[in-house]
């Protein structure tokens, strides 16, 4: 990903002789994602992630908007990504048109925002003048690689655990209640994208990669920063548990074999099944622990299944 | 207006092709002699496409040279008058052309075989003068066009394709009526091989019909690639009898 830093000669020799044997330097195989940590702030839609020595945070916020004029009954919806110099010394503040910087915006907003994983429609209140405006700010605090992946699952997250303030409408007058007085409401969600990277590397010489009949080439899953710096091509793949392919980028680098490209989709899914799942597990014990007095004061009675 | 039929119960589509048929194809290099190095002027459907590519060259800015290889630089001009509608942007500087031009500069660097070429720069200008869906294919296939007409040594060719999923149907080729109403994939494959230098999907589409799709798309891509091949012989045999009569 980054530009700047340099690797030395006998650290990238070491790497790439490691990978022909089969071992990465953290002690992972090559298709073992790193463990993800997600936890949730004590406002709606403040989470963090972190996968190994990479942290990203999320915010998400509303407010009150007009809508496009093209589009009345839709609410808006901006990702912003910007790579800050917090997340390494690699990063210039303010540079959008970087090509890593870029492309690492563009994968995520096709994610999540092209996809409609989020009910924009939801979000109108009055059409054509007023509707919400949800941002989702994203934070890189460490760099370790795998900062597409992410920024994805914490978007995905903070979003899942926004809650909006409730609002009553009395023809063009609307009255926001405070959270304190009425109970907010969640976003529509419609799927849950999920990034995962797969790097990859050429042992052998550039003709055997074009001309050769061996696809010897190696494939790794989330790579650490390293690994990153050293890598000849790179594909993302955004998957959601209903078995769609949501993205798929594959922009230039190593030539690789289709069928080996599919496999990596494959593979895919299983780890997002997986980090779906989790998601869903912390939520749940995240709203368990804000409704503490919820299971006391509800007149469900136990019953058999 | 009534709603388009894409694709007809007696496999039909807009155009009147059939699911596995490529739009009308032409190329044409060395259109800018004077200009560039080497040039080409490709017609695919309705994407006409001039590609000029300057260089190898001495670069302008001494610190942009490498002293181990050459350096790519691919500029993309989508102009104001290539749709229907004009735009009032240029486009440049757009977040869509910028991953464009990244992903041409990644896919052509591993093809070309830049180690030969050190301390210079080579320069590729491509302007869209109309476009009609599938255009990151189309662009893919101009630049492969030019860099051969520049006699800059590549691997291979590299061909641009884009394939469409209509319901459980892959259509290949597709223009942009079919691209706004369906997803669609776009691949760079090289030469006769199996091998994908580019893969972008940008819509939803089932992870069990991928499969499908990407065959369809090699084999048009393949398909392509002949085309290319064919005529780049016919203007070396035309270019090989008029310095004979001379």
């Amino acid at each position: 990903m980054a530009k700047d830093i340099e690797i030395s000669a006998s650290e990238s020799k070491f790497i790439l002789e490691a990978l022909r044997q089969n071992y990465r330097l953290d002690g992972r195989s090559f298709d073992q994602f790193r463990d993800v940590e997600i936890t949730f702030g004590k406002e709606f839609g403040d989470v963090s992630v972190k996968m190994g020595n990479t942290k990203v945070h999320c915010r998400i916020s509303c407010q009150i908007a007009q809508p496009y004029e093209d589009r009345p009954f839709e609410g808006l919806f901006v990702i912003s990504t910007e790579i800050s110099p917090m997340a390494g010394s690699q990063f210039e503040n303010g540079n959008i048109t970087g090509e890593d910087e870029v492309l690492c915006s563009r994968i995520i907003e096709k994610s999540v925002r092209r996809s409609g994983a989020l009910d924009v429609e939801g979000l109108c209140i009055v059409a054509g003048s007023k509707c919400w405006a949800v941002r989702a700010d994203v934070h890189f605090l460490d760099c370790d690689g795998g900062f597409i992946d992410a920024s994805c699952i914490a978007v995905m997250a903070g979003l899942m655990h926004f809650k909006k303030p409730d609002i009553t409408v009395h023809g063009e007058q609307i009255i926001v209640h405070p959270v304190n007085e009425r109970e907010p409401v969640p976003l529509g969600i419609l799927h849950i994208p999920i990034c995962v990277t797969f790097s990859f590397f050429n042992p052998q010489d550039t003709e055997e990669n074009i001309k050769g009949e061996t696809n010897s080439e190696i494939s790794i899953i989330d790579a650490t920063l390293k690994e990153e710096l050293l890598r000849d091509g790179v594909l993302t793949v955004t998957l959601n548990k209903n078995r769609e392919v949501v993205q798929v980028s594959k922009a230039g680098g190593l030539p690789m074999d289709a069928l080996t490209l599919m496999k990596c989709c494959h593979e895919a899914y299983s780890i997002i099944e997986k980090i779906t799942d989790q998601i869903l597990q912390l939520l749940k014990e995240d709203s368990e622990k804000r409704n503490k007095y919820a299971a006391m004061l509800t007149s469900e009675n136990a019953r058999e299944i | 207006m009534s709603r388009l039929e894409i694709y007809s119960p007696e496999g039909l589509r807009l155009d009147g092709r059939r699911w596995n048929e490529l739009r009308r194809f032409e190329s044409s290099i060395n259109t800018h002699p004077h200009a560039a190095d080497g040039s080409s002027y490709m017609e695919q459907g309705n994407n006409k496409i001039i590609t000029l590519v300057k260089g190898p060259k001495e670069p302008r800015l001494k610190s942009q040279m490498d002293t181990s290889k050459a350096l790519l630089n691919v500029s993309v001009n989508i102009t104001k008058f290539s749709k229907f509608e004009r735009s009032k942007s240029s486009h440049k500087n757009e977040r869509r052309v910028l991953e464009i031009q990244t992903s041409l500069v990644r896919m052509f660097e591993k093809n070309v075989m830049l180690n030969i070429y050190p301390r210079t720069v080579i320069d590729i200008e491509i302007h869209v003068l109309e476009q009609d869906g599938g255009i990151m294919g189309s662009l893919i296939n101009g630049i492969t066009l030019a860099l051969i007409d520049a006699g800059i040594s590549m691997f291979d060719y590299i061909s641009g394709i884009s394939v469409g999923l209509y319901d459980t149907t892959p259509l290949l080729d597709t223009n942009s009526l079919e691209e706004n109403a369906m997803s669609t994939v776009t691949l760079g494959v090289v030469g006769k091989s199996e091998k994908l230098s580019l893969l972008l999907v940008e819509d939803k589409i089932p992870l069990d019909r991928l499969e499908n799709v990407l065959a369809i798309g090699i084999a048009g891509a393949h398909r392509v690639r002949d085309l290319m091949d064919e005529e780049l012989r016919k203007h070396a045999q035309k270019r090989v009898s008029n310095a004979s009569v001379r």
